[in-house]
């Protein structure tokens, strides 16, 4: 039973990664210029930011919640970096740690109106979230968009080893660990029984609001790093990017990548390869100067469709098993 | 128990987050508006003879529009017995916020001259209809009977002027072929439009190439810019000689992005607003030239033209509030100027 359920789970990966395949392929007889080493490490530098708020967004996700906020919260860090900056602080380490924090700590209050003020669904708190975190990264920041900031912290957005940006090696890590957090922990069991069944979850003695309480830390954590990454590609923190649909990339990242709103479900190479997904599609857009309607309507699509094939996926499976249990049925 | 009592102390901590940030709001709201309340205390002190004017901008919530509200307000600080209340949408694409604020600014009868900049004209269009109060355009124009005048200098012949300046530096800086890529804002919104056709014009009068069909659209934020620019390179490793953006931030982010490719080096970044950030990235090279339109003047002017209005006089049907092209030369003027309106 559970060798099947870990071979249906590669099937799916298996799948997606055969999507970001074809579509390379496609691009690649679209635009001449696809396939080369620099663009190839462009689609790399491009994928950090929402590979990092999709990691955040996945572990919501597994249980059952979501985190609407990831995106202001990763730009109401850059703004808090910048409005230091421009009071005069120039040390990187503490211009990080402070974007850290901050990014920290608004997960840290997300999980607490969940789990000790009972707050109904995420998707109303996070909602107000992302709009308090919008009205005050424009209040702090004057609504100026803010320049100037020191070579420390644009570091994480602009180096590269071996061509080989550092933001994309830093989320290669992160996505490891929180891989093995999630199938090697008891921690990891719990976040996916907390998406299955709550009252069974709390129940078995776990103790659930910690185990959601630290994923909306975890996901506030990831949104800092991503506003960090965006100082560093940008040079620049502007109040008014908070509402911009990065939250929506996020989902969509995760669901590619094999998540369900129903919670239980989800991994981080398949959240990766959807990240990678969603970055190559942009990608492709800009080689190509397609217009923003029609790539809003092909990015519309991508979601529908991977949703779509998961359910079909499930419905198949459960078929198979139901015949199997026939025949077993029988045959007894 | 325990539980209840973290359950109080967190309750009370988001309370006293909630009031200190309100407090916050109310300080900076203050601050700005000091002198509002003097105007007030001087109109309560002439009896009745106040005039009352509305301010509906696209929003507040930006630097380029704060130069536009402080430009208002300084007109109602200056002259007594006028009132000016200043507000604005949420952001320049909540395009139901600013109607449902002009119908009901318009429905309660409360001001005696109305100035709107629009997010979408045609909407204000058929909002205003049938309006008999003074009523004028600022920054964006709308086609209605009922608008008096428009105070402004149009996005699209302000951005015409700055392609036309961005093609005699890029033959200054010894570029042959002299081509032109937009990186614009968000697509279908009216003022992204008119900078487009704008630039177009003006690269195409200097005779330059604007390559219309590699028009790139970064939603008007940095970090799409840089990857609209990673693909224009990729497209052109030849280099191209202007990058025409939308505003300041995608400049600034299109020029990050090229910054270490040599066949870019000499390559204009054209930003608009000219907006403090954008002054200091030009004196430092960042950005090489941004189009300015004279938003304080705008703002100014506009509320000029309402109050003379109310009074009965005669209004020109355009207004021109200035623009200028903001490059190494004079940014830190502009700086300093820009710095002294915001206090």
């Amino acid at each position: 039973m559970k060798n099947n359920k870990r071979s249906s789970g590669f099937m799916s990966l298996a799948g997606t990664f055969g999507a970001l395949v074809i579509l390379c392929v496609i691009l690649s007889f679209a635009s001449d210029k696809f396939l080369s080493y620099s663009n190839l490490m462009s689609i790399l530098k491009q994928t950090p930011f929402n590979a990092l708020l999709s990691a955040g967004m996945l572990f919501c996700l597994i249980t059952a919640g979501i985190d609407l906020s990831v995106g202001a919260n990763a730009t109401f860090c850059a703004c808090i970096i910048g409005v230091l900056v421009k009071s005069g602080m120039t040390n990187p380490v503490i211009l990080i740690l402070a974007g850290i924090l901050t990014g920290t700590l608004v997960g840290l209050i997300n999980g607490l109106l969940l789990t000790r003020l009972h707050l109904p669904h995420p998707f109303v708190s996070t909602l107000g979230m992302k709009n308090f975190l919008w009205g005050f990264a424009l209040l702090i920041t004057g609504a100026q968009m803010i320049n100037g900031f020191p070579d420390g912290v644009l570091a994480l957005g602009t180096v590269t080893v071996g061509g080989i940006p550092i933001s994309f090696i830093l989320v290669v890590v992160l996505y490891i660990m929180l891989h093995i957090l999630l199938t090697r922990t008891a921690l990891g069991r719990s976040i996916y029984c907390a998406g299955g069944n709550m009252e069974a979850t709390r129940l078995s003695g776990i103790n659930s609001a910690n185990v959601l309480t630290f994923c909306y830390v975890l996901s506030g954590f990831m949104a800092s790093l991503a506003g960090i990454v965006s100082i560093g590609r940008s040079g620049i923190c502007n109040g008014a990017n908070a509402l911009q649909p990065y939250d929506t990339d996020a989902i969509a990242a995760s669901v590619i990548g094999g998540a369900s709103f129903m919670g239980g479900k989800g991994t981080m190479a398949g959240a990766m390869l959807g990240a990678l997904i969603i970055a190559t599609l942009r990608n492709g857009f800009t080689l190509l100067s397609i217009e923003s309607a029609v790539q809003n309507m092909v990015l519309g699509l991508v979601i529908i469709l991977a949703v779509l094939l998961d359910v079909i996926r499930e419905n198949m499976e459960a078929r198979a098993r139901r015949i199997a249990a026939a025949q077993q049925v029988s045959e007894d | 128990m325990k539980n209840s009592l973290v359950k109080r102390i967190l309750v009370a901590a988001v309370t006293a987050a909630m009031v200190l940030s309100m407090a916050a709001c109310g300080q900076k709201e203050e601050s700005a508006g000091g002198d509002d309340a003097s105007t007030e205390e001087g109109s309560t002190n002439e009896s009745g003879g106040e005039i009352s004017v509305d301010v509906i901008l696209k929003t507040t919530a930006s630097e380029y529009w704060g130069y536009v509200k402080a430009g208002a307000e300084a007109y109602g600080e200056e002259n007594e017995g006028v009132k000016v209340e200043v507000k604005g949408a949420t952001s320049e694409t909540a395009y139901d916020e600013q109607a449902n604020m002009i119908e009901s600014d318009l429905n309660s009868g409360a001001y005696d001259a109305y100035v709107i900049a629009p997010l979408q004209a045609d909407t204000v269009t058929t909002l205003i209809s049938g309006q008999t109060a003074p009523i004028i355009a600022v920054d964006t124009k709308i086609e209605a009977p009922e608008v008096l005048s428009f105070v402004g200098t149009g996005n699209e012949d302000a951005a015409a002027m700055g392609g036309e300046k961005a093609v005699e530096v890029a033959k200054e800086r010894g570029w042959k072929e002299i081509k032109a890529i937009a990186i614009s804002g968000v697509q279908g919104d009216g003022t992204v439009n008119a900078r487009l056709a704008g630039y177009q014009k003006g690269v195409e009068a200097a005779g330059g190439e604007f390559l219309a069909d590699e028009t790139q659209y970064a939603d008007a934020v940095a970090d799409k810019a840089v990857t609209c620019m990673e693909a224009i390179m990729q497209n052109h490793p030849e280099g191209i000689a202007i990058i025409a953006c939308n505003n300041d931030d995608i400049a600034m982010g299109a020029a990050r992005a090229a910054k270490d490719n040599e066949a870019y080096k000499d390559t204009i970044f054209v930003g608009f607003d000219g907006i403090q950030s954008a002054c200091e990235a030009i004196i430092k090279g960042e950005e090489t030239m941004s189009v300015a339109q004279e938003a304080y003047d705008m703002g100014y002017k506009a509320v000029e033209a309402a109050v003379k209005a109310t009074q009965g006089e005669k209004l020109d049907e355009f207004i021109d509030s200035g623009c200028s092209v903001v490059d190494e030369t004079n940014a830190q003027d502009r700086m300093d100027t820009l710095k002294s309106y915001l206090g």
